[in-house]
């Protein structure tokens, strides 16, 4: 008889158990996946995503982003502007990691089925090349369909153009920015002044200083990643590939420098090494660095830090020792929209996209304030809200600060085989770090990319 | 003849009613897994950037043998096969036999504990030990807080002490499972055997050796297959725990594939033919294991 009530209470705590997981995950799944504009007619089913080809009818477009911080926001800020004129539109937003673009993105153009893709899709700059190429059908080419590209800076632009064709219509830009903790500085005894305009040689021996002072570093930054190698290399106009698109790596003069410059950051311990992204973001939180260096959009993620608002500095970063061309302005990621050939009324994309992203100053001057989301449309930097101060960056006007930069960086040369490469690179820096040499690293990447390219 | 008849419908209806209880599960096998598996086949031979793609017969295969990074990762691989498969079993073994002594109080709570990691999902897992084993996680904490090192040792930063860290996760997380097997191989082995050793004079030693080891020969050679193919197969602690780093230090193959597949540039072509070399590593090992271990057609 125990037994029995024993069994059934089990039954019944595990049927309870199942059932109230089950409702758990349908609520968040409804939360974050059909993140909407209000006036929405999505299904609440869980697989709208599946579903996508039914859901855009004539008025409706569906879009993947990623960030409701950030991208999610403006596209939905976009569609508030929209429905102005177009009192019927509407917009369904399904909140969609870059990860999982990339992957179903590759899954429906392998499988030539692409009735499983949206509308438009948010594409990471670097990947623009690689997808825009790998599945030419995939993608709407939208050269001549009126929205102007030449109000967008140009290296912004080429990201996202095959063969003279266009293919996306540019969004935020990442143009790097240095933050400095000036507190610490001061601390130290330095000046944000002490930090602008300098050479890595410059960060190095101050950042030597700091440490030795306040225990601090000055920087950190995600062991077995790129960024801060393609970083500095776009500061000094630098690629991975040669204007042929051949890899050039070995006896590229820029990238020893770059190499020689991460490894003296790592060895001084002015820069820590942590293993992934919460870290790299815990550690700047933290106050466990007194600094960082990366694209704009790193400012959303700092401002997460509430209590040390007023004590951060922006100004800009580095420059490369001894290369001519070196300056302290470079790029790290940034994303384009791209319509897709599953799109059923492309003159609907199209004139959404050219009315906001591409055409609308309003637009821009909403969402910058609260997302950070700096514009690549050229006539949106004149406006008067990117001179407004910002208390949490020291009462700077950074946002006008940064657009000055991103005027004054050198482009790059992504390519098709840019992941490779970043990847072929990042192996031979976690080599140099444990005390490579140099050249035989670089060497090994640059036959890890050639076998890449089947060469 | 009438009779005969009869008799041999008997048969064929028997038979028939077997394969009627067999076919929708065929049905699925062929549709859901052969059908694919011959499909990748095919697609092994071809080459080409994403939907592009044109015919090249053993290219991807001879193509290999000259990929540094897929090399590396078949020895990684296989180093964590060599290291954490005979580790993980011997342990699951000593643990089993020790929860199957009769005099052991609480034992209930012991094979939950040990069996509680495998309900834990692969992606948590990983990320739980990669934040125990980062610079300020909790294992770094507790050795300077002993005083056994000064500062943070990244552990997940340098190649060796990374392949050590992924083949202790694999320990905690696989070795429960494989002593469920043999525990409940132990108790097909009759209790007085060891009673009988014991009044012979036989150590505890010599009783697992002689008596639990041989007896259990077809269970660990179940779980020595399984584990194998587990470990050629291994994905997520390779993604999750240490992102293939540092410098291809930890990289699977199935991580390497995913990578060709969805990172790179995709060639789907080339990751089949990967694909292909993992089920042929899996096939001759299963097959060199079922030769050394099964004795039963012994003379």
């Amino acid at each position: 008889m125990k037994k029995r009530i024993f069994a059934f209470f089990m039954v019944t705590t595990l049927i309870l158990a199942l059932t109230a997981c089950g409702a758990k995950d349908n609520t968040t799944d409804n939360a974050s996946k059909n993140t909407t504009s209000d006036t929405k007619n999505t299904s609440n089913d869980t697989k709208s995503s599946d579903q996508v080809d039914q859901t855009s009818g004539d008025n409706t477009l569906t879009v993947w982003c990623w960030d409701p911080a950030f991208n999610i926001y403006a596209m939905e800020q976009a569609a508030e502007i929209y429905k102005k004129d177009h009192p019927d539109f509407v917009l369904n937003v399904i909140e969609t990691p870059w990860a999982d673009v990339q992957t179903k993105l590759t899954t429906a153009a392998a499988s030539g089925d692409l009735s499983t893709l949206p509308d438009i899709l948010l594409m990471q700059d670097n990947a623009f090349q690689k997808n825009a190429i790998s599945y030419p059908d995939a993608f709407v080419d939208i050269s001549n369909s009126g929205i102007e590209f030449s109000k967008f800076s140009s290296a912004k632009v080429a990201y996202s153009v095959v063969d003279g064709k266009n293919y996306g219509v540019p969004f935020d830009n990442g143009t790097v920015i240095a933050c400095y903790r000036t507190d610490i500085l001061e601390e130290a005894g330095y000046t944000l002044d002490d930090f602008t305009d300098i050479t890595w040689s410059q960060y190095i021996e101050m950042g030597k200083d700091i440490l030795s002072k306040t225990g601090k570093p000055l920087f950190s930054c995600t062991a077995g990643e790129s960024d801060v190698i393609m970083m500095m290399l776009q500061s000094a106009g630098a690629s991975l590939f040669d204007a042929e698109g051949n890899p050039y790596m070995v006896d590229n003069p820029v990238l020893v420098q770059v190499m020689e410059t991460y490894a003296e950051l790592v060895s001084s311990g002015v820069m820590i090494e942590v293993n992934d992204w919460d870290q790299y973001v815990g550690s700047i939180t933290n106050s466990t660095v007194a600094g960082t260096i990366n694209g704009c959009w790193i400012m959303a993620s700092i401002q997460t830090a509430e209590d040390q608002s007023g004590k951060w500095g922006i100004t800009n970063t580095p420059a490369l020792d001894g290369i001519a061309g070196a300056t302290n302005y470079s790029n790290n990621g940034g994303s384009s929209w791209a319509i897709t050939s599953n799109c059923k009324n492309v003159p609907l994309a199209v004139d959404f996209l050219a009315n906001t992203f591409a055409g609308s100053v309003e637009f821009y001057e909403t969402i910058l304030p609260s997302s950070g989301a700096l514009a690549t449309y050229l006539p949106a930097a004149d406006s008067d809200v990117y001179g407004q101060p910002q208390e949490f960056f020291g009462g700077e006007a950074v946002y006008s600060m940064i657009t000055d930069f991103a005027g004054k960086t050198p482009s790059n040369n992504t390519g098709v085989y840019y992941y490779e490469a970043r990847d072929a690179v990042a192996t031979a820096i976690a080599n140099v770090v444990a005390g490579a040499d140099i050249n035989a690293e670089l060497q090994n990447a640059q036959d890890t990319v050639n076998f890449a390219m089947g060469r | 003849m009438s009779k005969s008849t009869r008799k041999l419908s008997l048969v064929k209806r028997q038979k028939l009613t077997g394969w009627i209880f067999l076919i929708p599960a065929t049905i699925l096998i062929v549709a859901t897994s052969f059908y694919p598996m011959f499909r990748a086949f095919l697609l092994s031979f071809k080459t080409g950037i994403g939907a592009n793609m044109k015919w090249v017969g053993f290219y991807n295969y001879a193509r290999m043998i000259k990929d540094t990074v897929f090399i590396q990762s078949l020895k990684n691989t296989f180093f964590y096969l060599i290291i954490q498969v005979p580790i993980m079993l011997i342990l699951a073994l000593i643990l089993a036999s020790m929860l199957n002594d009769r005099n052991l109080k609480f034992k209930g709570i012991f094979r939950t504990a040990i069996f509680l990691p495998c309900a834990t999902s692969l992606v948590s897992y990983a990320i739980i030990f990669r934040s125990l084993f980062a610079v300020d996680g909790f294992v770094n904490t507790v050795l300077i807080k002993l005083g056994i090192l000064s500062t943070g040792y990244n552990f997940l930063g340098h190649p060796t002490s990374a392949k050590i860290i992924i083949i202790i996760a694999l320990i905690w997380r696989w070795t429960g499972y494989n002593m469920v097997f043999y525990l409940a191989g132990l108790q097909n082995i009759e209790y007085s055997l060891y009673e009988a050793a014991k009044i012979d004079g036989a150590s505890p030693f010599q009783s697992f050796w002689r008596i639990t080891v041989p007896l259990l020969r077809p269970i660990i050679l179940l779980t020595a297959i399984m584990s194998t193919n587990g470990t050629l197969q291994l994905f997520d602690e390779s993604v999750n725990l240490t992102n293939g780093g540092p410098a291809n230090a930890t990289i699977t193959m199935s991580h390497y594939i995913y990578n060709m597949s969805f990172k790179y540039v995709p060639n789907f072509g080339y990751a089949a033919a990967m694909s292909y070399i993992i089920f042929l590593c899996v096939a001759i090992l299963a097959f060199i294991q079922m030769k050394v271990g099964d004795k039963r057609y012994e003379g």
